[in-house]
């Protein structure tokens, strides 16, 4: 009787343990399918849109305004060859990166002591919205005047680019922290310095790290933006060379080596999040 | 007299100032709240003459209708509030500021969601400076004592409500230099088989701890199943119209509490003053 009550339950745990394998085999299976099908459809999609390229080009629009995929890959291959799109990338990263720095830590630390200062929040937070509005490009030509044509006004309308949206990233996810939280942590007789650190700060980094996400971005376009206004190296100068001298295809070209540019720091970014946001629940991000 | 606690830690006995100083009291508190309405500013009286004495080691609860401000009495014993008008005392000193000496278990459970249970058990005990594998140690007595033994490396979103309130009420009590825990409502969120099961559970952890606890509902049911006295609140503006002592003697079932003798007694006494306020009273929130 009693062997016969095992041997049934033994029973009974490996046919669960079947289901078990074939529901995660199932659930597997049909994660694979959908991965399939979206990366099918982004592909097809772009394969449509070359076509699209390649048959309006010279047929529906002058070659001269449009070039087409094959000469923008040669002129690509042509540039990535004789090293001068690495040349002038060169310069375009280094804005990039030092204004995303200068920018993103100012923004950071701006915002961190304004919350802090007493009163500081309802103060600041209009001007700097007003200054936010106000298009970075329109001070490109002042960046010029001021700093010359070299790196350091790239630099600096890179980092205009990057503190306003850190600034107010950061600001919004302190203002969002849930005071109950901080109430509990304060009950628990942790100190100013306590509660920032251990609440404030891991509260509002989804919002820092947004900010800091979607302003990579928005370095390079600060850095290109000031490249075509004035300078005579960059990404920025080589399209617009290029343009001026109607070779298209050599602008397309740049404009596909920032891509992949904009594709690595993407990626570089997507790893951070995901060690720094490992407890939120399924955070979707829109650039991911 | 020394009480310990589920990791064999002895909890903080109560202070110099003598067994006849209640641990938290309440003298002639008012709280007026000032809101900003269509007609410009606006003074709602929520407490009016507050008088309360918590003793030193019961369990008391305050009931009332929704809005006779029972939270607002719990916030001003955390010092998150102050009173408008009167005292509030804890071991007879004035509370001003954050009374860091309470726990405080909110209604909703409030477990830092970037912490895993483990981690938010220890909060306090690293505010408090105590050493990383003692934190540890104590922590996990305490979630083994619950039933959350391998769930330590789970985040909150990882969890069950009841779970989750587990957690946040096992992060108070660790504290083992809290002798006051404040509970506003703690069991309100959750489903009624979980409650009955944490109320035990609470229960299985306070008995014998020698810890005070202030417990806000509006369940009669649970006051009675918990408390060793019961504050009825009036409707608003809040003030307390009857201290009933519970005959109910200790260990209680909660799962069977109505049956326990003197249970129906009790529940009617309390109803009658209760149903008079919640009849008369005009609607508010919270």
């Amino acid at each position: 009787m009693v062997d016969a009550l095992a041997g049934a339950a033994a029973r009974e745990a490996r046919y669960e343990a079947a289901l078990r394998r074939r529901a995660t085999g199932e659930a597997l299976s049909h994660q694979r399918r959908v991965t399939r099908t979206v990366v099918s459809w982004q592909v097809a999609m772009l394969l449509l849109l070359l076509f699209a390229w390649w048959g309006a080009s010279g047929r529906l629009l002058d070659r001269l305004f449009l070039s087409d995929p094959i000469s923008v890959m040669a002129a690509f291959w042509r540039i990535l060859a004789d090293g001068s799109l690495w040349y002038h990338l060169r310069y375009t990263l280094v804005e990039t990166l030092l204004g995303y720095v200068l920018g993103a830590s100012t923004g950071l630390v701006g915002a961190v002591l304004t919350w802090l200062a007493p009163g500081g929040e309802p103060v600041l937070r209009p001007l700097v919205l007003l200054a936010y509005a106000t298009p970075k490009i329109a001070l490109a030509p002042l960046m010029i005047l001021w700093f010359g044509i070299g790196v350091l006004p790239k630099v600096v309308l890179a980092a205009t680019f990057v503190f306003f949206i850190v600034f107010l990233n950061t600001m919004a996810g302190l203002a969002a922290v849930n005071p109950g939280l901080v109430n509990v942590v304060r009950v628990m007789g942790a100190s100013p310095i306590g509660i920032f650190r251990k609440v404030m700060v891991p509260s509002a980094l989804p919002f820092i790290v947004a900010g800091l996400r979607i302003t990579v971005p928005a370095a390079l376009i600060g850095a290109i933006v000031a490249e075509f206004i004035s300078s005579n190296r960059g990404v920025g100068y080589l399209i617009n060379a290029a343009s001026a001298r109607y070779r298209t295809a050599d602008v397309f070209a740049g404009i596909v080596g920032l891509l992949f540019v904009v594709l690595l720091m993407n990626a570089g970014v997507s790893v951070l999040e995901r060690s720094w946001l490992r407890w939120a629940p399924q955070i979707r991000n829109p650039l991911g | 007299m020394t009480h310990v606690a589920p990791d064999g830690q002895t909890i903080a006995p109560a202070e110099a100032a003598g067994a006849a100083t209640p641990v938290l009291e309440a003298r002639g508190v008012y709280k007026v709240f000032v809101t900003r309405g269509r007609g410009g500013l606006r003074a709602m009286t929520a407490l009016r003459r507050v008088d309360l004495q918590v003793r030193r080691g019961e369990f008391l609860t305050l009931i009332g209708p929704s809005g006779c401000g029972k939270s607002t009495v719990l916030n001003m014993f955390a010092g998150l509030t102050a009173p408008t008008d009167g005292t509030v005392l804890h071991e007879g000193v004035p509370i001003r500021g954050v009374n860091t000496r309470g726990g405080y278990v909110t209604q909703d459970d409030n477990l830092l969601p970037w912490r895993t249970t483990l981690g938010n058990v220890q909060i306090a005990l690293e505010l408090k400076g105590v050493r990383r594998d003692e934190r540890h140690e104590r922590a996990m007595a305490y979630l083994a004592a619950v039933g959350l033994r391998g769930f330590e490396h789970h985040y909150p979103h990882e969890l069950s409500g009841g779970m989750r309130k587990r957690v946040s009420i096992v992060r108070t009590l660790v504290d083992t230099s809290v002798n006051v825990i404040l509970m506003d409502e703690p069991f309100g969120p959750l489903d009624a088989q979980t409650r009955l099961v944490l109320q035990d559970e609470l229960l299985r952890l306070w008995e014998g701890s020698g810890r005070t606890i202030v417990f806000v509902t509006h369940d009669l049911v649970e006051a009675i199943a918990l408390s060793d006295r019961i504050a009825i609140f009036t409707g608003a503006p809040g003030t307390i119209k009857d201290v009933r002592e519970v005959p109910i003697p200790r260990p209680r079932d909660v799962f069977h509490i109505h049956d326990a003798h003197g249970f129906a007694e009790i529940y009617d006494a309390i109803w009658a003053g209760l149903r008079a306020e919640l009849t008369t009273e005009p609607m508010h929130d919270g």
